[in-house]
């Protein structure tokens, strides 16, 4: 007994002199999606961390469940920097969570397409990518022409959707509803739709992370995704397709904030001017990662053909205004809940 | 017992102080906002809760699967637990080492390793198809059966134990002096071994049923969003809608089904025991 | 009946058993993706597993938290035992029911009210919140097992220490722990297991950077399909086993369970 005691105690002695040694560099804590963090890593967090002389604290989840996370640390934040959906960003502003950025500090400020410059309002966010959202599926197993194909027989116990709590579900939702004929702002045709086949999806996924998994388990054969998660889904060793539904593909954008209380502010600024440059932006896009949304950015033309790339396409994309979004979320949850997820 | 309460009282103050500070007055608070709308006292939230299709849903479901768990628990436990106190008694204790086994394993390592086992390529569905059993592979994983599977397998051994120890202390001679007697086996069981042994399976049946209705990791991996229980429900209500109103309501059903079942499980053993 | 009995058993314990084998198999694959039987034999994941670094950082402190609140847990626990054992103090149940109060909660409640009630109103930082979740959650077994051993300990002999000249601290520290220490032993290992192995308590709690190793392989699993996670968690249950058998050989672990 005295040994472990002994042990135990000298176990903690060293633990806590070890970890002030940890502390020493400033440190710039961010927020970001899940997916494909070993590009993030190499594309902007080893070069930023090497630059400022900082260590980056990256926390990862889909965009919803970090901002619940910003609201209930509201009083005492440990965010500096988020990256967040539109609407999400909107609805953190709103809820006055976030701080304005000074884009004077942004050198690459006006280097960046005009919709991306101020998409919430008020300084809040800005814009650091967009995206289309489609259907990926295994070209060997079926085709998908249009939004209704998800619902084919062959796609029977073989299709996920992502969940109404994700960025991607209101989306989703949104183009199926447009090919059900729907007309009203409730999507009621679309989530009618749905519910009338849940018992064929697999599951609803919560972070898009996911998707690449749930192929390469072969548990799913399609998928609705962002193309953000494309890189990822493109390199799993399968037949897999981006769909080109003749409804059209919808989309949105990720923006950048600041975390209103920041120790970081001088920081904070200077990763997103530097998340917004030529360079990162370029990398980012070689990787398939993020569209650009920096107009200097100029990539081959079998790259532009995997991304979501140039002002000319993020004209042709259906885009959900975040302030719509926010007025009618909460009666799609109801009425999925109703329908759908029960 | 010492006479010096002063020592007794200056030796419980520090668990207590800490635990009454440090985990009971968070937890009440939270439970607090669960009858409080607005700063008034109320039950709106209750109200509301139950309101909602997926969260009756979610309520049924957890509770169904929890009785299922823990009846199925309850069969198989005898069996097992008779046929280990009918070993030899070097058998018996590495027999007992194997049930305990699993309870020392990290759960997510154990619900992890029925998703390579449920998966449309996993091992379960390469078998059956391999000997011809199906054409198409089953889908198992994200539905009731799979974490029905995870759940009996993570709380099985909560129930064999006390059923062992149950049984260890029955009488050496009753059983052998009813078959003599010409009684069945049935009936040996039903008269004799379930009255005798209603303790263990009242200790065992608790722990299992509470068990499986706050399990969060294998509905939430074996599971996911298609087949919520109140804890995975909890998370998500927390985590992306920021819905504490919620939160604090399934706490308080959760807590409020522990504590009832324990109590109610009880009462039930010991007011048979009497008769 | 007899044979019938034997069956059930056996199958049972495949079905207990059986996944851990075929999870240490998978985690031996040496293809890119999990799946049993594996396609070839290699260490490839084993060795990935170590290179992870946020593997590394939570196990450690899994492993730190699990010496702290166990530790904790004892220093806290095993005086009250004493007390609610030796001494008549008004209001012992009151006492026992307090410090047996985190059983019947959930941990993911745990988590969330200490989230929400201590660590955001009183800006303690997220490890040390992680501390006392994981010591409360302990506190009831320290009490308990410390308990079930001092009511196997007559007191005489303590009487008799006392008698003999000992002060009573002097007793207890020569006569009692001594006769304590398998329970106290089986208690540590218990509550280490129990706290390295925890999810809901730690679920909410976790923020970025801080993470323990059972929520950081939930995360991991999310993003990965490939064999590390079928060999962490082989070489857990491989970690687990050994504890077991040590425990089984020193103390008759199963005896406490």
């Amino acid at each position: 007994m005295k040994t472990t005691l002994l042990s135990a105690a000298s176990f903690l002695t060293l633990a806590s002199l070890a970890s002030p040694a940890l502390a020493q560099t400033p440190t710039l804590t961010i927020s970001v999606y899940g997916i494909a963090q070993d590009a993030y890593s190499e594309a902007l967090y080893r070069p930023f961390e090497a630059q400022c002389g900082c260590t980056l604290v990256v926390e990862t989840g889909n965009s919803s469940e970090r901002l619940a996370k910003l609201e209930a640390n509201a009083g005492a934040p440990v965010i500096d920097v988020a990256a967040l959906a539109d609407f999400n960003a909107l609805e953190a502003a709103q809820a006055g969570l976030l701080q304005p950025i000074d884009t004077s500090k942004l050198s690459n400020y006006e280097a960046i397409y005009d919709f991306a410059k101020d998409p919430v309002g008020g300084a809040m966010a800005v814009g650091y990518t967009f995206y289309s959202t489609s259907i990926v599926y295994r070209s060997d197993l079926v085709s998908i022409e249009s939004w209704k194909d998800l619902f084919q027989e062959g796609l029977a116990g073989r299709v996920a959707l992502p969940n109404i709590t994700t960025t991607q579900g209101p989306l989703a939702i949104y183009m199926i509803d447009k090919a059900e004929g729907g007309t009203t702002p409730d999507l009621a045709a679309g989530i009618a739709a749905i519910g009338e086949h849940r018992d064929d999806i697999v599951t609803f996924y919560e972070r898009g992370s996911q998707v690449p998994q749930l192929l390469q388990q072969e548990e799913i054969a399609a998928a609705v995704v962002g193309r953000f998660g494309w890189a990822n889904i493109a390199k799993l060793d399968l037949p897999v397709e981006w769909a080109e539904p003749v409804e059209g593909q919808t989309g949105g954008m990720n923006v950048l904030s600041i975390v209103k209380g920041t120790q970081n502010e001088e920081l904070a600024h200077r990763f997103i001017d530097y998340w917004l440059s030529q360079e990162v932006q370029t990398k980012l896009a070689m990787g398939l990662v993020d569209s650009p949304v920096n107009a200097a950015v100029e990539v081959p033309e079998e790259i532009a053909e995997g991304l979501t790339y140039g002002a000319e396409t993020a004209e042709s994309i259906e885009f959900i205004a975040p302030q719509t979004m926010l007025d009618n979320r909460d009666a799609w949850v109801a009425a999925w809940n109703e329908t759908v997820a029960r | 017992m010492f006479e010096r309460r002063g020592i007794g009282l200056a030796l419980m103050l520090p668990a207590t102080v800490f635990i009454a500070f440090g985990f009971i007055l968070p937890v009440l608070i939270l439970l607090a906002g669960s009858v409080q709308v607005g700063g008034a006292w109320s039950l709106g939230h209750f109200v509301e809760f139950f309101s909602s299709p997926l969260n009756r849903d979610v309520f049924w479901r957890t509770f169904r699967l929890g009785l299922l768990v823990t009846g199925v628990s309850a069969v198989l436990g005898y069996a097992v637990a008779l046929a280990i106190v009918d070993s030899s008694p070097s058998a018996k204790g590495r027999l007992v080492g194997l049930i305990v086994l699993p309870l020392m394993i990290s759960p997510v390592a154990r619900t992890y390793a029925w998703v390579v086992i449920l998966g449309r390529t996993g091992f379960l569905n390469v078998a059956l198809t391999g000997i011809g059993l199906t054409d198409e592979p089953i889908r198992i994983l994200f539905t009731e059966t799979a974490v029905f599977i995870g759940l009996i397998q993570l709380f099985f051994p909560l129930m064999v134990l006390p059923l062992v120890s149950a049984l260890e202390n029955l009488p050496a001679d009753v059983v052998p002096a009813a078959r003599v007697l010409g009684a069945s086996w049935f009936t040996i069981f039903r008269k004799i071994i379930l009255p005798l042994t209603r303790e263990g399976l009242v200790v065992g049946g608790t722990l299992v049923f509470v068990g499986s209705l706050t399990a969060y990791v294998t509905p939430a991996i074996l599971g996911g969003s298609r087949v919520l229980m109140l804890e995975t429900l909890l998370y998500q209500r927390v985590a992306v809608a920021n819905d504490y109103a919620s939160a604090s309501v399934i706490a308080v059903i959760l807590i409020v089904m522990s504590i009832a079942t324990s109590v109610l499980l009880k009462r039930l053993a010991t007011a048979r025991g009497e008769r | 009946m007899r044979g019938l009995g034997r069956l059930v058993l056996a199958a049972v314990l495949l079905f207990l058993i059986g996944p851990f084998i075929i999870i240490c198999l998978a985690g031996l694959s040496a293809g890119e993706t999990l799946a049993f039987p594996p396609q070839g034999l290699s260490l490839r994941w084993v060795a990935r597993v170590f290179e992870v670094q946020s593997f590394r950082s939570a196990f450690w402190l899994s492993i730190w938290l699990g010496f702290g609140a166990t530790l904790g847990a004892l220093l806290l626990g095993i005086p009250a035992a004493y007390a609610l054992e030796r001494y008549d103090v008004p209001g012992r149940q009151v006492v026992r029911n307090i410090v047996s109060a985190p059983i019947v909660v959930p941990g993911l409640i745990v988590g969330l009210a200490l989230l929400r009630h201590l660590v955001i109103p009183a800006g303690i930082p997220v490890t040390l919140a992680l501390f006392i979740g994981h010591t409360a959650l302990l506190v009831p077994y320290a009490v308990r097992i410390v308990s079930a051993s001092l009511q196997n300990l007559r007191v005489d002999m303590e009487e008799a220490a006392v008698l003999l000249g000992a002060s009573r601290a002097g007793a207890f520290f020569r006569v009692v722990l001594p006769n304590i220490r398998n329970g106290i032993v089986a208690a540590f290992i218990i509550g280490f297991v129990t706290s390295f192995n925890q999810v809901p308590v730690s679920l909410f709690l976790s923020g970025p950077g801080v993470s323990t190793l059972p929520i950081d392989m939930m995360f991991y699993m999310e993003f990965n399909y490939d064999p590390s996670i079928a060999a962490l968690s082989g070489l857990l249950a491989l970690m687990s086993f050994a504890i077991v058998l040590v425990a089984e050989r020193l103390l008759g672990l199963s005896r406490y369970v």
